[in-house]
């Protein structure tokens, strides 16, 4: 029974011992391949370890970089454009642009509406842009205000962002649009100063390496920094004052006359700086929307025409210079007719026996075309050129224009005597301004500039100290009484200048009596003993009734020289009738 | 020896406790200081927008017609005008340059 039991416990359990499967001998190359692959697999690793850290090192860092570490670019800021005064005339300020995740917008009827107002614009355009589903960025306003911006900011639409941009600004406005220009929306030069100096005005942008954390912060600098490089201010020579009433005169001068178009160049006398430069028609540099070429161009560099009358000064004054005539030598000018080569020249009226100096008061264009036969060509041709005619203007400016010399070998001699009196050259009303200063400058005629110099310009001799004086004084006969242009005259000032009238042309000739078309200027200076200022006035097609010159622009030259020497602190030349209280009121507080 | 490498480990751990503190404190103070030179950066800005500003509020047009029509002051003119030479050191009392 005992033995039953035992076997039965046997039975029940298993005798591992026993079992045949220990019996046979486990065949060493199990164990051996076991240690085999556990090692092969630590190569493995290694090996991808050293893969890793050693040969795709640059990969796996780059990718890590990439994740944590931001170049962040530092923009530059834009110089400023100052006039003389450092008074401000262009400078950039922060102008955010706000843009959106259409389909992340997320707001409510009031809080549209207010975002449509701060922006200016009707609701339902705003809703028309945020409405657009399908697109994933679309901007709402760029450059605006950056109070306004802020007040966007402070409304916390979800979905709507704001992207750090600038904008120029032009405080003086259309007055010194021309001169000063404008920027495009990604703040680089496009037109005037700001595209003539733009590489200078925009400076280098920087950049900077840096690990930013999870929250978006800047939490350290990795690698180089670059800084960035601020633009450089740019000093004009415009006197923003100047330019004003120069702008101001010329617009209400070009209205009233019922003119297309007018400029008005202001040149210091001494040092050659530009004061004033103005066009109108004009714009407004901060609203650029439905301009017109009309509106853009800065005629006063840009467009030419023959300069008429304005070129007697210099024919005569080679006359004196070569001492072919004295200021009192007589000319016949009767009968006001004169034949050349098949062609007739003729004077508005006849005048009969002139000195020299009243052929210039009276501009008379047959004692001109006298004197000019007595000369050759090429002497005309070099005063001319001397005087910068058929010569770019050594200005950094956008289109600027040289106008027209010919050589003068291809001239004939109806075109020599043309050419004594204005027609068939042209020139800009810049030019003719700078051409000017060889009377205003004793005989040397001065580069021009729009940039600030103090130092008195270094000019170029084309007639004597002598000519320029005995000149001087003709002109003052001319903007005198007698003379072509005595409107030009202004109180407490010497003032000379000669007038211009030119028929433009239209088509192939100057037009039919019915359908003429006039150009009035006048180019001078004062006070005339030593001038301070040249001063050139045109204006384009007046239909107004007059069109002299004399008419139409010596009035804005007479304003513009009182309104400028009186600025400049110069003492008036001529007595004036005082108008002083003699008997001061007492003051009341 | 145990010893030794037991005090050895615990400075490790200890310095590497301290470099984790100090990176953490250098870069909350670096975020500090960014926020700091973000702010210099936009008090410039506004400087200048001011300035700009200020100087749109002072156009010689806007000048001249407060001047014209609120303080009912007119052009000079040399007529109105009484021009007075300066003479070193012994400038009349109450001379004007215009």
């Amino acid at each position: 029974m005992a033995l039953h039991r035992r076997e039965l416990c046997v039975s029940k359990s298993v005798l591992y011992s026993a079992s045949p499967l220990l019996a046979s001998r486990t065949p060493v190359w199990r164990s051996k391949f076991i240690v085999a692959g556990i090692g092969l697999a630590f190569v493995g690793l290694a090996g991808r370890a050293a893969y890793i850290q050693v040969f795709a090192n640059e990969f796996f860092q780059r990718q890590g970089e990439v994740r944590f570490a931001r170049t962040l670019a530092l923009p530059a800021n834009r110089g400023r454009i100052l006039d003389r005064n450092g008074l401000i005339l262009a400078s950039s300020v922060p102008a955010p642009s706000i843009w959106a995740i259409p389909e992340d917008v997320d707001a409510s009827k009031t809080q549209l509406a207010h975002l449509a107002k701060l922006l200016e614009m009707p609701l339902s355009e705003l809703n028309k842009k945020l409405v657009n589903d399908d697109k994933t960025f679309v901007w709402v306003k760029r450059q605006v205000d950056e109070p306004v911006a802020q007040k966007i900011a402070a409304l916390g639409i979800k979905g709507i962002y704001q992207r750090k941009e600038y904008k120029r600004q032009y405080p003086e406005g259309e007055t010194t649009a021309h001169v000063v220009g404008f920027t495009n929306v990604e703040d680089r030069g496009q037109d005037g100063m700001e595209l003539a100096f733009n590489n200078q005005l925009a400076g280098h942008a920087g950049s900077r390496r840096v690990i930013k954390d999870r929250l978006g912060r800047v939490v350290e600098d990795v690698g180089e920094q670059v800084p960035p490089v601020d633009g450089k201010d740019l000093e004009l020579s415009i006197d923003s004052k100047v330019q004003f009433f120069a702008y101001q005169k010329l617009r209400d001068a070009v209205i009233s006359n019922k003119a297309v178009a007018g400029s008005v160049v202001v040149l210091d006398a001494v040092t050659g700086e530009v004061l004033a430069m103005a066009n109108y028609p004009s714009y407004v540099p901060d609203k650029r929307q439905n301009l017109t070429g009309a509106q853009l161009r800065n005629r006063a560099l840009t467009d030419t025409f023959e300069p008429g009358s304005v070129m007697k000064a210099f024919t005569v004054g080679l006359a004196l210079e070569t001492n072919r005539v004295k200021p009192q030598t007589q000319i016949q000018t009767a009968p006001g007719r004169l034949q050349i080569a098949g062609s007739t020249i003729s004077d508005s009226h006849p005048n009969g026996m002139l000195t020299v100096e009243e052929v210039i008061q009276k501009s008379s264009n047959v004692g001109t075309v006298k004197m000019a036969m007595q000369m050759q060509p090429r002497e005309m041709w070099e005063v001319f050129s001397q005087a910068g005619f058929g010569q770019k203007p050594q200005i950094t400016f956008p289109g600027v224009v040289s106008g027209r010399l010919r050589p003068y070998k291809t001239w004939r001699p109806i075109e020599q005597a043309t050419m004594a009196y204005g027609y068939g050259l042209s020139a800009s009303l810049f030019q003719m301004a700078r051409a000017y200063t060889v009377f205003g400058h004793e005989g040397e005629i001065i580069p021009a500039t729009l940039l600030k110099s103090e130092e008195p310009a270094v000019g170029v001799r084309v007639f004597s100290a002598r000519t320029a004086a005995e000149m001087r004084k003709m002109l003052q006969m001319a903007a005198g009484p007698g003379g072509t242009g005595p409107k030009a005259q202004t109180v407490g000032y010497s003032v000379g200048g000669k007038s211009g009238t030119a028929y433009k042309q239209v088509g192939k000739g100057y037009g039919t009596d019915k359908d003429r078309k006039y150009r009035g200027w006048f180019v001078g200076m004062a006070p005339i003993e030593k001038p301070r200022v040249v001063v050139a006035v045109m204006i384009d097609e007046p239909r107004a009734g007059k069109y002299f010159g004399g008419d139409v622009a010596a009035p804005v030259f007479s304003e513009v020289v009182q309104q400028t020497l009186r600025m400049q602190g110069v003492q008036p030349d001529m007595s004036v009738k005082p108008q002083i209280v003699t008997h001061p009121v007492e003051e009341s507080f | 020896m145990t010893r030794l490498s037991v005090v050895l480990l615990l400075a490790v751990i200890a310095s590497a406790l301290y470099l984790v503190h100090t990176q953490y404190e250098s870069r909350r103070l670096y975020v500090e200081l960014e926020k700091a030179m973000a702010e210099s950066r936009k008090i410039e800005t506004d400087n200048e927008r001011l300035q700009v500003e200020k100087r749109a509020q002072a156009t010689p047009l806007r000048v001249e017609k407060l001047a014209r029509d609120r303080l009912q002051m007119r052009t000079a003119t040399p007529a109105i005008t009484q021009y007075v030479t300066y003479v070193d050191g012994a400038a009349p009392k109450g001379a004007v340059r215009e």
